[in-house]
């Protein structure tokens, strides 16, 4: 990890999309044991994971992992708690008028 | 503050990303030409990252009793059959719905579904990076839970013709950072105000049937009872460490329950139809939502929000005008919009402090943590 360089990565992935009615989800799980840290990007690569409704769909997938720098893994770490909002549910979208 | 910091809500560039693609999915859909013809909706949840080892060094054996009950009760899974449409699941006439009631209440099922499906990938995210098995169990089961919730107002999204596209898996994602406590106390007061705000509304449509424009309400209250027990479960995580309740912290607890009970006063005036609609008196149904909700904190915070303090209403009034001049003034733009946004900007945030420094109601908390949904 550079200070101010990025570095990529590649890993082996492991995609679940669940369309169904009783579990709608999507998760993503590195199958070589790699772990995302704080500014960190990734991007599963290929065309969007697609399940139909009623269907899970799991796919095998490669990821693009793309490292922050230590500057901006220290940034998003000092500035990160400041976006707290997020976890908070409030039934609406923020938008003033739709 | 900032009530207009950003949400799960798509923004305009990724639904027509979104719908792109989409399009050029349709034929390897297996859904007929109807479902393809449904409006979509992208949803976008964020991505965050916390301190693991952080959360792995909790040690639940101070609570350990409550906390076995609690995660058995989870296990046990009470709710399981409830999120099925049954008989009670009527008719919705989506199309003889008032068009300004039809937009805010898709608004409020897409950020409903957003929001339990944002819920499901950060507890998911926290099961699988950890290795504390009462801390990764608890996160499972909350997944379960809010995945639950998302697929169920899916169907109800879908019955209004519209479709959600999980397509943001392909889509760079930009992990941020939360400091465990801070998801303790933000997690724990969303789980806390959403079941106040569902039994609320569950409730008053008890007392006024006819109010009831949409089944989806009659499901509200076993829907709370999951936010209520997850909420149960941070409380808990909040007692094996007294630091995280006393000291610096309480300024925090503060600064976070003014925040949100700012912004669900703000969010719910903007959404006038909706309220109109059940009946229900947007001031009342606040203040109706915070008493039950500091009621409730009182069983893990040292202090409580003055809500009958000469201050609190009126202030929580110029707040919200604060923020509908903002949103006029971004949306004329040009200087008199940059003027106006600045204005705008500087009474909210003077409005915020003015909530922040009415003095806080002192609780002393229990040593019994656990509660019931009684409301």
């Amino acid at each position: 990890m550079g200070l101010l360089t990025r570095d990529y990565e590649t890993a082996p992935c492991t995609v679940e999309v669940s369309h169904k009615f009783d579990s709608l989800h999507a998760h993503v799980r590195f199958d070589n044991g790699a772990v995302v840290h704080p500014g960190d990007e990734v991007l599963v690569k290929g065309p969007p994971v697609m399940a139909p409704y009623g269907e899970v769909v799991i796919e095998k997938r490669e990821a693009r992992i793309t490292r922050a720098s230590a500057v901006e893994r220290l940034w998003t770490r000092m500035t990160g708690n400041l976006q707290f909002m997020e976890l908070c549910e409030f039934s609406f979208s923020e938008e003033a008028t739709l | 503050m900032n009530v207009q910091a950003p949400t799960h809500t798509a923004d305009a560039t990724t639904v027509e990303e979104g719908l792109a693609i989409q399009e050029a999915q349709a034929v390897h859909d297996s859904e007929t030409a109807t479902a393809v013809a449904m409006q979509n909706t992208l949803l976008t949840p964020r991505f965050y990252t916390t301190d693991f080892d952080e959360m792995d060094a909790i040690d639940v054996s101070p609570v350990r009793e409550d906390w076995d009950k609690l995660i058995a009760q989870m296990v046990a899974d009470p709710n399981k059959g409830h999120f099925r449409k049954t008989e009670d699941w009527d008719h919705v006439d989506w199309d003889g719905m008032e068009p300004e009631l039809r937009k805010e209440f898709i608004d409020f099922l897409i950020s409903s579904c957003t929001a339990e499906f944002s819920g499901c990938v950060l507890y998911k995210e926290m099961k699988r990076r950890g290795n504390n098995k009462d801390i990764t169990q608890l996160f499972q089961l909350m997944a379960r839970d809010e995945a639950r919730h998302a697929g169920f107002i899916n169907d109800a999204l879908r019955e209004a013709g519209i479709a959600v596209n999980l397509g943001f898996l392909t889509k760079s994602k930009k992990y941020t950072y939360f400091k465990p406590k801070f998801i303790y106390y933000a997690t724990y007061l969303s789980e806390k105000i959403g079941y106040a705000r569902y039994i609320t509304i569950f409730r008053h449509l008890e007392a006024n049937p006819e109010m009831r424009f949409h089944p989806i309400f009659k499901w509200f209250r076993e829907w709370c009872n999951d936010e209520f027990s997850h909420g149960e479960a941070f409380a808990l995580l909040m007692k094996t460490d007294p630091k995280l309740t006393t000291g610096r912290n309480v300024l925090w607890i503060k600064f976070f329950l003014t925040a949100v009970y700012g912004t669900m006063y703000v969010r719910d005036h903007q959404r006038p139809a909706f309220h109109k609609a059940l009946g229900v008196d947007p001031d009342w149904y606040g203040q109706e939502v915070f008493a039950k909700t500091s009621e409730i904190s009182k069983q893990v915070f040292p202090i409580t929000l003055d809500i009958d303090h000469p201050r609190w209403m009126p202030t929580l009034k110029r707040l919200q005008r604060a923020n509908a001049d903002l949103d006029a003034a971004k949306k004329r733009g040009g200087v008199s919009g940059a003027l106006g946004k600045l204005g705008a900007s500087a009474r909210a945030a003077a409005a915020f402090l003015s909530l922040y420094t009415i003095p806080a109601i002192k609780n002393d908390v229990p040593a019994e943590t656990r509660l019931e949904p009684m409301y």
